[in-house]
């Protein structure tokens, strides 16, 4: 596949990849029942590198119990805009059908995720991948597309030993939580209309230095 | 390759991309864009990412040195996020086009900046707690804004930074306000220590308005949501009463509230910023210093990393 099809890589622009490590989109699933997310990239020599510096990079505070890795070049992405404008799709060999996942976007709210999973299709090449994601999944109109062959996709072990091992050491780490620190001094509530500068409020939490 | 594009740019494409920002729409990658716009993403999400990398130097330097078990967890947490954020974001320059080796290269070399914020010592433990309450105090304040900012990916960091930075700000104040209420020494550490951070955290919010170079092009293509001066009046509008709550004394005698509520701050000495920016002042040579010499001292790990991956291409070959 081309540079242009590399997910999230400007068309046109030169990627010059010299000796750094191959890249790796991350996709975290917070619950069971939720779906995986993009939600950013590691650089990593091969998926187990990748899938540790993951967990280091994107899973320090709770609410993960699943990571996949993908390799860059086998992630064909697409846009409405790049759809709109007639872009064209970048050549993609036809092969055997296999699996290929895919993910969207649906809406532009301020989010900390790109695209989620949403199923998967079988097809003979990225395109028609695309092209059928694109049949299979038509609701809500997608603003964005992911898509690639789940044979490219590196996981976490979801047995409950492993997701116990790899996720839940981030729960006992309260002291990474904002909410553990409730609130520090007075509320902004409690501050809007006062005109003068009143002494510290009860402060939440002990001291113990 | 950029200047190319330019100079092929026509005034309906521009048109079209200014109307999809005007209708809140995020720009994603591979979407067109004026290369001015990734041009100046590409070095404003560069230098922060950068910022946030130097920005473990400072406060690094005190993890042996907790007053605590809890304090010292509370700062390796930070530290370790520091890093994260330098990653996410050289994630969201990359989508541009940058190579997160060329940048760290920029960085190593001086090609390219980072905030002088993190130039200044940390003289003492107190200073830990006031650069998160201050720093990341002032940082939350711009980061909030570019979390609603037109391009994607660094919107999508910008949240995630947020919510992480919201601890850090949250643990400084917490030690702050318990220092400003315990011991004489205790409260003159935490004095101290407002004292050397308040300027600094005035001035990392960038120059004024007025003299601000960069601001046009990104606010008419809503990477910027609020001028510098407006950031800076939100930030001091939250600090300063809570700094006087807390007892402290703000090291500002021209500082008043005016009649709509504001807080307003006297004269910025800007020599100060720019010596600091230029280096001739603050610990830039030594920032630095440290950056490469970490780097340095990772290669054998990154050869080892990468011995490794080629063996096993080679035995997956031979399978």
């Amino acid at each position: 596949m081309n540079e242009t099809s590399a997910p999230e890589a400007p068309s046109g622009e030169t990627q010059h990849r010299e000796t750094q490590w191959p890249r790796w989109e991350v996709l975290k699933q917070d619950a069971p029942a939720r779906p995986h997310q993009a939600v950013g990239s590691v650089h990593a020599t091969d998926p187990e590198h990748a899938l540790v510096t993951a967990r280091t990079l994107f899973a320090r505070r709770p609410s993960a119990v699943s990571m996949w890795v993908v390799p860059d070049h086998a992630i064909l992405a697409r846009t409405q805009e790049q759809d709109e404008r007639g872009e064209p799709l970048p050549d993609t060999a036809e092969g055997e059908a296999q699996p290929y996942v895919v993910a969207r976007k649906v809406n532009h709210k301020r989010s900390m995720t790109f695209v989620d999973v949403v199923g998967t299709v079988t097809a003979t090449s990225p395109a028609r991948a695309l092209d059928l994601a694109r049949a299979t999944f038509p609701e809500p109109p997608a603003l964005a597309w992911w898509v690639f062959p789940d044979a490219a996709v590196t996981r976490t072990d979801d047995t409950p030993e492993t997701v116990e091992s790899w996720f839940a050491p981030a729960k006992d780490k309260t002291y990474r939580q904002q909410s553990s620190y409730g609130v520090v001094g007075t509320h902004a509530s409690e501050r809007r209309g006062r005109r003068a500068a009143a002494p510290a409020g009860e402060q939440s939490g002990g001291e113990h230095d | 390759m950029i200047q190319d594009q330019i100079l092929t740019e026509t005034p309906e494409q521009i048109a079209a991309f200014e109307a999809r920002i005007a209708r809140g729409e995020k720009i994603e990658p591979g979407d067109w864009m004026p290369a001015e716009y990734r041009r100046q993403l590409i070095r404003m999400i560069g230098q922060h990412a950068h910022s946030e990398y130097v920005g473990m130097l400072p406060e690094g330097a005190w993890i042996t040195r907790a007053p605590s078990l809890k304090r010292k967890m509370i700062l390796i947490a930070k530290v370790q996020d520091e890093a994260g954020h330098g990653q996410y974001l050289y994630h969201a320059a990359e989508t541009l086009g940058a190579t997160r080796e060329d940048m760290m290269d920029g960085l190593l070399t001086r090609r390219a900046k980072y905030s002088s914020i993190f130039n200044y010592p940390s003289l003492t433990w107190a200073d830990v707690g006031m650069i998160g309450w201050l720093v990341d105090g002032a940082a939350i304040k711009n980061q909030t804004m570019l979390a609603g900012c037109s391009y994607g990916p660094y919107s999508r960091a910008m949240v995630r930074i947020c919510s992480e930075e919201t601890f850090h700000h949250k643990q400084g104040k917490e030690m702050i306000l318990a220092y400003a209420r315990g011991t004489a020494t205790q409260r003159r550490m935490a004095q101290d220590a407002l004292d050397r951070w308040w300027w600094p955290s005035l001035m990392m919010l960038g120059p004024h308005d007025a003299d601000s170079t960069n601001s046009g092009v990104l606010t008419r293509w809503g990477v910027k949501l609020k001028s510098n001066d407006e950031v800076r009046q939100e930030f001091m509008d939250e600090h300063v009463p809570e700094l006087l709550d807390a007892g402290l004394t703000i090291p500002d005698p021209d500082m008043i509230k005016d009649e709509a509520g504001h807080w307003r701050h006297g004269p910025i000495d800007w020599t100060e910023f720019w010596a600091v920016v230029k280096g001739e002042r603050g610990l830039g040579a030594e920032r630095l210093g440290a950056r490469r010499a970490a780097h340095d001292d990772g290669a054998w790990v990154r050869e080892a990393m990468e011995a490794h991956a080629a063996r096993r291409v080679t035995a997956q070959a031979a399978d």
